[in-house]
């Protein structure tokens, strides 16, 4: 027996002294308000009721025992306030990457606020934020997966020393391109071509691996890619032209560095916002989180994987000794 | 990816050789450059008259790939020069069941019928794998071994047919030239193939020390007979790959004849350049590279810059 609901159909027929009235007031139907009455009065052994009249009566136990029911629906609603207040008043700890725009987790504070729960940022490296959902320290986490993945998509491209004309949008710049170029005779000698820095929040073993081979194909050495370190470092080097640093546009600009993404979408970052599993084991986020996350990080809308297919030639013979 | 793996190229310092201090100085420019690059292996370029020489690690054995097609002929012409084969004896090859291969022979769709005497030009010419393996038919590898053996070329074993390299890898990664490429670039980290051509206990294989040595000794004459060597000669200068050690020596006034070689990560050449001026200088290049590219000029041409250094270097 649900003794609340059933106290409820008696405090309310007590009031109103009418069962049609008090199920109007509890919103449920009045043959069932009737029925929680009838197994009430069983439970405490005699009618609450005296329904032999036109206008019910409460009999002298309903009124004996109405204060008590009152109050025990009283400490009902306080507990539920209780627990209702203590759920909004815990913080719940976001893991994001170090390069999210600030303004934009902001927005997504507010938002959470309005949403009766309280967020704390929290910038982590990304195997952090993978473990800190595992570990539970993190209520959210935005993690890293493959682009092509990812329920979210944020493209990544070279920042450069900011030239004459650093045009609105810029085109694609592709890995080949950034071979040292052969000099024409009389061409002044050419200086050592600047090394690639990859900031932490790249140094995901899936994109390390991705990234060398992209840098190897393209007729680069691997020995071009560089860890960033800080990122302060890494755009002093990248402004005064010695490097070229692997980051999000937002960030690029913010520093007031020249930006150009990078050609192959499968080299972008993907991300997921992620929980732990939930009570029904699958992890639940709100979907305007996961909106305002998404944009924090710079995400675009998901890009369309185009068709890829490499030169053609004969594969066996590819894998025989040459000349 | 780590700091210390970013430098680790630079902290890789072959021994270096060479007959004087200036020498030296050129092979360790050399080796520093490859080593920027990310490639390593070993380089020695010897002076055919003064002796003069510079280099390193020209001891280590290398699996030599299609360098080994030089030993080959070189055993092929001597039976001939000895009358035990005929140069102009018809070999048919059926492309069902031939070599792979991406040039000459190897590549052909219908079967053709060549004198032995051509399919060794085939062979060094276009590095031609159908036209190495009939000539294997002909002469086994352990044949092969056993005639470089008694001509006392120490540090050159031939142990295999050329189509036997494109077996082991097809065979590791099916027919995947990533895979193969990928697992040829992990074991050269940890020091232990899976691709069995790639390790020196079961390949073709040679340092550059013995290469030079046989190079010399073909250009001198002082290895089988005069007949043989000079086919030899005459074939090495008709090959068409100019990409490596030979393309910052491409002037009228000099002459390179080289045979390279080329199987996943490997990229070698060993070959002499003769010029005008009297001077011949033999070399051999044997790397591997770091690097999980098929193609990588930058490599070539770094090899090619070692040859034109370390002929400038020697030349009198």
């Amino acid at each position: 027996m649900d003794l609340l609901a059933h106290l409820e159909a008696y405090v309310a027929t007590a009031d109103e002294a009418s069962f049609s009235r008090a199920a109007d007031r509890l919103g449920i139907a009045q043959p069932l308000l009737s029925r929680r009455v009838r197994t009430l009065e069983g439970h405490f052994g005699g009618p609450l009721f005296d329904r032999s009249r036109r206008q019910i009566t409460t009999t002298e136990l309903g009124v004996l025992l109405l204060p008590y029911a009152r109050d025990v629906l009283d400490r009902a609603q306080r507990l539920r306030q209780a627990a209702r207040s203590a759920r909004h008043s815990r913080v719940r700890a976001v893991g994001v990457p170090a390069d999210c725009a600030p303004a934009a987790l902001a927005r997504a504070l507010r938002a959470a606020t309005e949403h009766g729960i309280t967020l704390g940022m929290r910038e982590l490296p990304p195997l952090e934020r993978e473990s800190g959902l595992v570990d539970g320290s993190l209520g959210y986490a935005l993690v890293r997966t493959a682009p092509e993945r990812a329920a979210f998509r944020v493209p990544l491209g070279l920042a450069s020393a900011p030239g004459a004309a650093d045009p609105e949008a810029p085109r694609a710049v592709h890995l080949e391109e950034l071979r040292p170029r052969r000099r024409r005779a009389g061409a002044p000698p050419a200086p050592a071509p600047p090394p690639i820095l990859v900031l932490a929040e790249d140094q995901v073993p899936y994109f390390d691996d991705r990234f060398a081979r992209a840098v190897a194909r393209a007729g680069l050495p691997e020995g071009r890619i560089r860890p960033a370190g800080p990122p302060s470092d890494a755009f002093a080097g990248t402004l005064a032209g010695r490097a070229l640093l692997l980051c999000t546009e937002p960030y690029a600009r913010r520093y007031g560095a020249a930006w150009a993404p990078l050609g192959d979408p499968a080299l972008h970052r993907g991300y997921d916002v992620s929980a732990p599993p939930g009570p029904r084991g699958t992890p639940d986020v709100p979907d305007w989180l996961a909106r305002l996350l998404a944009a924090s990080v710079g995400a675009s809308g998901a890009t369309r994987e185009r068709a890829r297919s490499g030169p053609a030639g004969d594969p066996s013979a590819r894998l025989a000794a040459r000349g | 990816m780590s700091p210390a793996e970013a430098g680790g190229a630079q902290a890789y310092r072959p021994g270096c050789v060479g007959d004087d201090g200036a020498l030296v100085d050129v092979a360790e420019e050399i080796a520093a450059d490859w080593a920027a690059l990310g490639v390593r292996g070993s380089f020695l370029a010897l002076h055919l008259d003064t002796g003069a020489r510079l280099g390193f690690g020209i001891d280590e054995p290398v699996p030599l790939a299609s360098v080994a097609k030089v030993p080959l002929a070189l055993v092929v012409l001597d039976r001939i020069a000895a009358g035990e084969l005929d140069a102009g004896h018809p070999v048919t090859l059926d492309p069902g069941r031939s070599s792979v291969g991406p040039t000459g022979f190897a590549a052909f769709r219908h079967p053709v019928t060549a004198a032995v005497g051509d399919l060794l030009l085939m062979m060094l010419s276009v590095s031609d794998n159908a036209a190495a393996d009939a000539l294997f038919d002909l002469v086994p590898a352990a044949e092969v071994d056993a005639r470089l053996c008694a001509w006392g070329c120490d540090g050159i074993r031939m142990r295999h047919r050329m189509n036997h390299m494109y077996e082991c890898a097809a065979g590791a990664a099916g027919d995947d030239f990533s895979l193969a490429l990928e697992l040829a670039v992990r074991d050269e980290r940890a020091g232990r193939p899976t691709i069995e051509t790639l390790e020196p206990a079961h390949a073709n294989t040679g340092s550059a020390r013995a290469l030079v040595a046989l190079l010399r000794r073909v250009w001198c004459d002082e290895i089988a007979v005069p007949e043989a060597t000079a086919e030899l000669r005459r074939l090495m200068g008709l090959q068409l790959f100019t990409h490596r050690l030979a393309c910052e020596l491409r002037t009228d006034t000099l002459r390179w004849s080289g045979k390279t070689g080329t199987f996943l990560h490997l990229r070698h050449e060993i070959g002499v350049v003769e010029a005008e001026s009297g001077d011949r200088v033999a070399m051999a290049a044997l790397t591997r590279a770091d690097r999980r590219a098929g193609l990588a000029p930058d490599i070539e041409l770094a090899l090619g810059a070692a040859a034109r250094d370390a002929f400038e270097a020697l030349r009198r």
